[in-house]
């Protein structure tokens, strides 16, 4: 086996290559474990209240930009498949099409994050961010009447009988949730921005997929947590309409 | 127990006494493995041990790997034992959370760092010694070293909540402990069975005065228990401050001023009611507007007081404001909610504005909503 | 991804040592980079030990100051603000800076790639990172200590913690915070080493039981450090909501959150957390007694699958810490009966332990007379556990010197006595010297007599009621609570006498041989001690299981004599 590895490619602890990528795919597997447990603390809690507040929590969620959730969704599972492709183009030496790969998974990442500070700034906008001191206090338009001139939040909560306080613990699960995930997103595209500029380099050899492999398996992940976060958050609540 | 000399703790409790009888079985147990394990191990150290001192490398020893059968005896033994354990705890635990039907209901309210008791005959008791942060934000209202009375051989339940932090509510010798959660309402329940003076401790961690939160309670017997809660008899003699209350009205009867203070009267009445009627609802079945319903109980009538719209009466609407802990405190909750409980037909006072006008009084222009007291021309 | 850090060429393809790795790996570079920068597991493992001690002194020395104020009913020396923050103070220390890294940080990073014949850890890269890292949360947790404290309690329980604290809550959790990634990555480093890195005939039934409880501890680590995490992060956001004035209920029920749930998400990391700090002693013991006593250990598979055992079921079983919180009855019901199935391993560890050395050829070295007193007080703590599993008798003893007495007896009892043995047993091989054997001897008879006299009284203080985090306490209490300090002065001897002669090893202990105690397994047989800095020569060639003591056989097939 190790006949055929590249100089470099094998670390002087490992024995053979088959070893090496063992180590490093499992190692990745453990890392993906203990993520699931970390979104999976927080799932729980957040769940914890939507059960307790059920009503409250349906309020506001059908408040958030399902549309645009609906559409980064669509962005990242596209992603996740074009680092799938990434795989097979290092494990096949074309270069071109990895790199290709790559930039694509890479911008949708991108486009994300994009797609998420415009949401925030609509939050932002509607005073919805629960450490401002504004919460609650912008006028926004009730989506249960359209035609109805704006109220402040407030004071729709306060006709329907929604409490702002379990308002704001959902905006803060809101934050937090999408705020670690964010966090994990903008890390895989600067992992995949490395692989880039390593390929670009042409030191992602077919012996060195493995770091692909690793890191779509992470991105996979990042994925995976979204297709989760996305019912638990947006699709809380009744939503009256699509707009952007 | 045989075992209930001078050197073991006070055992002044039903529960008491089967906590202790567990105890001592598991000690028991326990004892007997643990020294049958030193036995060996002290025996295998003697017997087996090098010959030459400080002899370190190759000696004769037989490769024993382990036995199977072994193996599964001291699996599935202990186990049994455990379980054993577990089977015992378990119906003590089940006994501390179901107390007698009859049972007078004690309210303890835990507060960074005292513990407010209330009977249900109104007698009210602050245990703490901590009396310095307490002038400074109560202003003074009676005293500390307040001793909390109990009648030997007859049931009380305990109902607790806490105002701030998390408190543990704890008895020794009752062998008994139950935390105090803010926004939830905890209970326990006891049987003394032997006078005395005890201590109460506050168990869970809740601040810099955490071990100042103590108290004593002292069980007496039935008939001064009587004298006690009717505020002519006190632990002390009523020399110190064991018992200076005065004893005024019982926890309905002061619910009942707080329902007309916090002018729930205005809507909950029966001449001119914008909101149900709350004679006799304790027990029964109580329809909402989504279809749902539940039993009226301690817990329902809380909710419906610091979260009304959680749950609204069908044909009634949701117009009753959330009443929180800045403008009922959890005291005074308690006191309400007994006043709801007691409440018979008829019972529900009359608003003041439908009073009938004293004979001679003007009957024109009297302006709404004043109260008839006032009730001169503006 | 670490594949892609090194790309420099020329690196050998295969086992052909190179000549850098042939000096010992504490002469492989002096300079203080050389040790700052190593990747090298050993020499990681040293950076440990230094912090750890460090660490272990503060901490204790905390404890003085607690037992000290508690020689008086009224607080000897503390005004009640100083002793919560002591306290706390001393758990945060004690666990998150010492136990929880304590034998996994050193043992576990110097010997488990040793025992299965590696070269290394399987991410080196990481596995420095995981001491950056713990030392950044150590350095935030002890600026948090020093600039005011936390009077919280280790368990932080909210609203307490995030409304009524008046300590540096959000500095110190952050800090705890940031020494569970260092927790996760050293135990991630660890599954993937005995995974993949296993020398050839190093079957899992070959692998050393020290192992097999690192393996089952990184399973822990792994598994459970993130919820503390996620818990811990929902806590800092909650406090500092309510420190800039915009409040969030997380777990505040003013603002309808909810604490029962934080006590749910911390008892899910911190009852397995027990389990971080007893499986690896249990490890060390198993090695201990096993050399000391000439013998194959008894029931191997049982001890081995016990400790996956434990860390299995020991997820199960958290809400026992909660069972007067007001959970409800079937939860707690549930929680008590799995509680008692997590007994039964340790149970059988016990049994193993003491079986191994029956007819066996006993000697009475140090790290012998630590393995015997761990399982003597571990038994204690392990029995004791049960008044607290079960329901009845927990109502009465949860939260009183009962509790205290038990987890110390199982985490200092069991933990700190283990890791004591494992620096008495390893020394020679980490550091190819002696200490004094006699002194040694005394150290460890001090230590346990010590250990055993301050915490015996707390168990009857605790039937008697005393509660815990008490500064004063009524005058009925005083005489055993005098006893227990008396305690103290002892195992302060003890451990002053064992850095004592440690330290002088350096200096004046004779130079130790690859296999002073004429031990079997891969850190003795082909390694020099100290070990080069790959550690073999030639990658090893497993030919035995891990204590062929009868048969006087190493793991590679040499003869186990003194060398």
């Amino acid at each position: 086996m190790s006949a055929s590895v590249a100089a470099g490619a094998l670390k002087h602890h490992f024995e053979d290559i088959e070893q090496q990528r063992g180590a490093e795919r499992l190692g990745m597997w453990m890392f993906l474990a203990t993520e699931i447990l970390f979104f999976g603390g927080i799932f729980l809690a957040y769940t914890v209240y939507r059960l307790l507040y059920p009503k409250d929590f349906a309020d506001i969620a059908g408040r958030l930009n399902v549309a645009v959730a609906g559409l980064n969704t669509f962005l990242l599972i596209t992603s996740s498949l074009t680092m799938t492709f990434a795989i097979r183009a290092c494990q096949m030496g074309k270069r071109s099409t990895l790199l290709l790969c790559l930039a694509v998974s890479g911008l949708l990442g991108t486009g994300f994050m994009c797609f998420k500070a415009y949401e925030y700034y609509q939050d932002y906008e509607e005073g919805l961010m629960p450490w401002r001191t504004n919460f609650g206090q912008e006028k926004v338009h009730n989506p249960d009447d359209e035609h109805a001139p704006p109220t402040t939040l407030n004071e729709q909560w306060e006709k329907k009988g929604v409490a702002p306080q379990r308002v704001r613990l959902f905006m803060t699960f809101y934050f937090v949730m999408t705020g670690i995930h964010g966090l994990h997103i903008i890390i895989g595209i600067g992992v995949i921005a490395y692989l880039w500029y390593r390929g670009y380099m042409g030191w992602l050899t077919p012996d060195r997929y493995a770091a692909v492999e690793v890191s779509s398996l992470y991105w996979h992940l990042v994925d995976a947590i979204w297709l989760f976060l996305m019912p638990l958050l947006y699709l809380a609540g009744p939503h009256h309409s699509l707009h952007f | 127990m045989i075992l209930q000399t001078t050197m073991l703790p006070p055992q002044a409790s039903e529960i008491a006494w089967h906590v202790d009888n567990l105890i001592w079985f598991i000690s028991a147990v326990c004892g007997i493995t643990g020294l049958g394990v030193y036995g060996a191990l002290l025996y295998f150290c003697i017997v087996y041990r090098r010959k030459v001192p400080n002899q370190l490398g190759y000696a004769p020893t037989p490769r024993i790997l382990g036995s199977h059968k072994m193996e599964l005896a001291w699996t599935v033994i202990p186990l049994v034992l455990f379980l054993g354990f577990f089977a015992w705890g378990a119906w003590i635990y089940n006994m501390c959370f179901h107390e007698p039907p009859d049972a007078p209901e004690i309210y303890i309210v835990g507060k960074q760092w005292m513990w407010k008791i209330q009977y249900p005959e109104g007698q009210r008791v602050i245990l703490g010694q901590n009396s310095l942060d307490y002038s400074k934000t109560v202003g003074g209202e009676g005293y500390f070293e307040g001793v909390m009375v109990l009648p030997v051989n007859r049931p009380v339940k305990i109902i607790t909540t806490s105002e701030d932090v998390i408190h543990d509510f704890g008895i020794p010798a009752f062998r008994q402990k139950i935390d105090v959660v803010p926004g939830r309402y905890t209970s326990t329940w006891y049987l003394p069975t032997k006078t005395g003076t005890y201590d109460v401790f506050c168990d869970q961690y809740c601040g810099t005065n955490h071990s100042l939160m103590v108290g004593k309670v002292v069980v007496v017997d039935g008939d001064t228990y009587t004298k006690w809660l009717a505020g002519t008899w006190s632990p002390d003699g009523g020399q110190g401050h064991g018992n200076r209350n005065a004893v005024d009205g019982s926890m309905a009867h002061q619910g009942r001023q707080l329902f007309m203070k916090l002018n729930c009267i205005q809507c909950h009445n029966t001449q001119n009611p914008r909101a149900p009627v709350l004679e006799e609802i304790f027990g029964t079945r109580r329809q909402f507007k989504d279809g749902t319903s539940v039993i009226a109980d301690d817990e329902y009538l809380r909710e419906s007081i610091r979260k009304p719209r959680a749950k609204v009466r069908e044909g009634w609407e949701a117009i009753m404001p959330h009443f929180g802990t800045d403008k009922v405190s959890p005291e005074d909750l308690n006191k309400v909610v007994a006043y709801i409980k007691s409440l018979k037909k008829g019972d529900t006072p009359v608003r003041t504005e439908d009073w009938v006008p004293p004979v001679g009084a003007p009957t024109e222009e009297r302006p709404q909503g004043k109260s008839s007291e006032g009730g001169g021309p503006k | 991804m670490s594949t892609t850090i090194e790309h420099e060429t020329g690196a050998p393809h295969h086992a052909e040592p190179h000549a850098a790795g042939h000096v010992s790996y504490l002469k492989d570079g002096y300079s203080i980079w050389s040790w700052l920068f190593t990747v090298d597991h050993k020499r990681i493992g040293i950076l440990y030990l230094i912090m750890l001690t460090l660490f272990f002194a503060v901490g204790g020395a905390l404890a003085g100051l607690v037992r000290l104020n508690l020689i008086t009913p009224s607080g000897m020396i503390l005004e009640n603000d100083q002793y919560n923050k002591t306290f706390t103070a001393h758990g945060v220390v004690m666990l998150f800076l010492f136990l929880i890294p304590s034998i996994p940080g050193v043992f576990g990073n110097f010997f488990v790639p040793i025992m299965v014949g590696a070269k290394d850890m399987a991410f080196p890269k990481l596995n420095i990172a995981s001491w950056y890292v713990w030392m950044l949360g150590a350095g935030f947790a002890v600026l948090a200590l020093l600039t005011g404290g936390l009077d919280t309690g280790w368990t932080l329980y909210p609203p307490y913690s995030t409304r009524s604290s008046h300590g540096n809550v959000v500095t110190g959790v952050f800090g705890v915070f940031i020494t569970g990634f260092s927790s996760i990555m050293t135990g991630l480093n660890i599954i993937v080493t005995i995974h993949r890195m296993r020398a050839p005939g190093m079957t899992w039934g070959r692998l050393p039981l020290f192992c097999w409880a690192m393996y089952a501890t990184s399973l822990i680590q792994l598994l459970a450090t993130p919820v503390l995490a996620i818990a811990l992060l929902l806590l800092m956001i909650e406090s500092a909501s309510n420190a800039l004035g915009v409040p969030v209920g997380i777990f505040d029920p003013a603002l309808d959150g909810d604490p029962v749930l934080f006590q749910h998400l911390f008892w899910f990391y911190s009852h397995p957390a027990v389990y971080i700090m007893i499986l690896p002693g249990m490890g060390v013991v198993s090695e201990l007694l096993t050399c000391f006593s000439r013998k194959n250990i008894f029931g191997y598979t049982a001890v081995a699958w016990s400790s996956v055992g434990i860390a299995i079921v020991g997820f199960l079983v958290w809400a026992h810490h909660m069972f007067v919180a007001g959970i409800s009855y079937y939860a707690a019901l549930l929680f008590s009966l799995l509680s008692m199935f997590v007994a039964v391993p340790s149970a059988i560890k016990v049994f193993n332990w003491v079986s191994t050395l029956y007819r066996g050829a006993i000697s009475f070295q140090a790290p012998m007379i630590f393995g015997l007193g761990f399982i003597v007080l571990f038994t204690i703590g392990g029995l004791t556990g049960l008044y607290l599993a079960t329901l009845g008798s927990d109502i009465h003893l949860h939260d009183t010197y009962f509790i205290v007495a038990h987890f110390h007896f199982v985490m200092v009892g069991g933990m700190v006595l283990a890791y004591l043995g494992a620096v008495h047993y390893w020394w020679p091989k980490m550091f190819g010297v002696m200490y004094s054997d006699f002194w040694s001897r005394i150290g460890a008879v001090l230590i346990i007599t010590g250990y055993t006299l301050t915490f015996m009284p707390q168990f009857w203080l605790g039937y008697h009621g005393m509660p815990r985090r008490y500064p004063n306490y009524p005058a009925q209490f005083q005489f055993l609570n005098v006893m227990s300090t008396a305690g103290y002065t002892v195992q302060l001897a003890g451990f002053l006498l064992i850095h004592t002669y440690l330290i002088l090893s350096f200096f004046t202990g004779k130079k130790a041989g690859p296999n002073p105690w004429a031990a079997t397994g891969l850190e003795w047989a082909p390694t020099e001690s100290p070990p080069i800095t790959h550690n073999f020569d030639t990658t090893p060639r497993v030919v035995a299981g891990p204590y062929e003591y009868s048969l006087n056989l190493t793991q590679t097939g040499e003869k186990a004599d003194v060398r």
